[in-house]
């Protein structure tokens, strides 16, 4: 009596007892016939025997392989032999961390010796910017064309304030940036451009 | 489940129509504002009118200055500012524009005395 087929690498003692059985294990799709890392299976679906030491120098780029491989094989396989797969794979995955680990702490170390002039750098660059533009105060000039917005921020009301609020908020600032107090008549037009554009389009 | 994904289709064309509208309106609007800025200027000039976001023209309409001059702009300011202040109910957005006008009349006036010890300079060698 010769062993079943089965098209992926496990050593099962247990011979499912069916070839329904047998089709149900297989893994679906094109996987079904590769291991993880392409190591073909013989064509005569003889179940191909894990090789160690190329697992051992993979390493690092292998730990994400690993750890879909472990998966895979743990639902593959079920109870049982899955084990010596998943030690390897928790294997690769280890050393994948602590090569990270170990990468993380030397560019920490290299860049703490660079700290200082860094520092200066940085103090510097931020005090420009803080000194070059105020930083709560609106960016840039007035828009070309006025927008709902603009005029609700120059009245200082929201977009969709009644007529009255308008007004009273029109009269306000005017009163405050009137031309013939000193007030500039280019913001005076400008607020009243803002009072008729919110006019126009208020509700009642 | 098929319908759940075309809603979600219909729903991101939508997002997405709306985003690129809104971006070309937005380069349109900023186009706009660069050719009304970049007439006449030196480079220098506009170079600043780009960083600070104003042109020359418009911050001296702002604060009212017909010419350059240091305590004109300075009087003008401190008015502007005080009256447009928050706690007297002034508009928040005047005041900052009220700065910024100020400000690039501070760059202007920091570029001229660059160009003119240049000048002097040059007349002396």
């Amino acid at each position: 009596m010769h062993s079943p087929v089965i098209p992926y690498p496990s050593i099962s003692p247990f011979p499912p007892p069916s070839r329904v059985a047998a089709r149900l294990l297989r893994p679906r799709g094109g996987r079904a016939l590769r291991g993880p890392s392409c190591r073909p299976v013989c064509p005569s679906g003889r179940p191909v025997v894990f090789a160690p030491p190329r697992a051992v120098m993979e390493g690092a780029a292998a730990s994400a392989e690993g750890l879909r491989y472990a998966e895979y094989t743990r639902a593959a396989t079920g109870a049982g032999k899955g084990q010596a797969e998943l030690d390897r794979g928790l294997a690769r995955t280890m050393i994948g961390l602590g090569l990270g680990v170990a990468t993380v702490a030397f560019a920490g170390r290299y860049a703490f010796h660079l700290w200082k002039p860094l520092e200066q750098a940085i103090t510097e660059a931020a005090k420009r910017i803080s000194t070059s533009s105020l930083s709560s105060y609106y960016k840039g000039g007035f828009e070309q064309k006025m927008s709902r917005r603009e005029a609700s921020l120059i009245l200082g009301v929201s977009p969709s304030a009644g007529k009255d609020k308008i007004r009273t908020a029109h009269r306000k600032i005017m009163i405050l940036n009137h031309p013939d107090k000193g007030g500039s008549p280019c913001l005076a037009t400008k607020i009243n451009e803002a009072k008729d554009l919110l006019e126009s389009s208020a509700k009642n | 489940a098929k319908y759940l994904a075309q809603i979600i289709l219909v729903g991101a064309q939508v997002v997405g129509r709306a985003f690129m509208r809104a971006l070309r309106q937005e380069f349109a609007a900023s186009q706009a504002a660069a050719n009304a800025r970049g007439r006449s200027e030196r480079p220098q000039s506009a170079a600043a009118s780009r960083i600070i976001g104003i042109s020359l023209q418009e911050a001296q309409q702002i604060l009212n200055v017909s010419n350059l001059n240091p305590e004109e702009i300075q009087k003008n300011y401190d008015h502007l500012f005080k009256v447009n202040d928050k706690s007297v109910g002034g508009s928040f957005y005047l005041q900052s524009k009220v700065v910024r006008a100020k400000e690039r009349l501070d760059e202007e006036l920091r570029i001229q005395a660059k160009g003119d010890k240049e000048k002097g300079q040059k007349a002396e060698t």
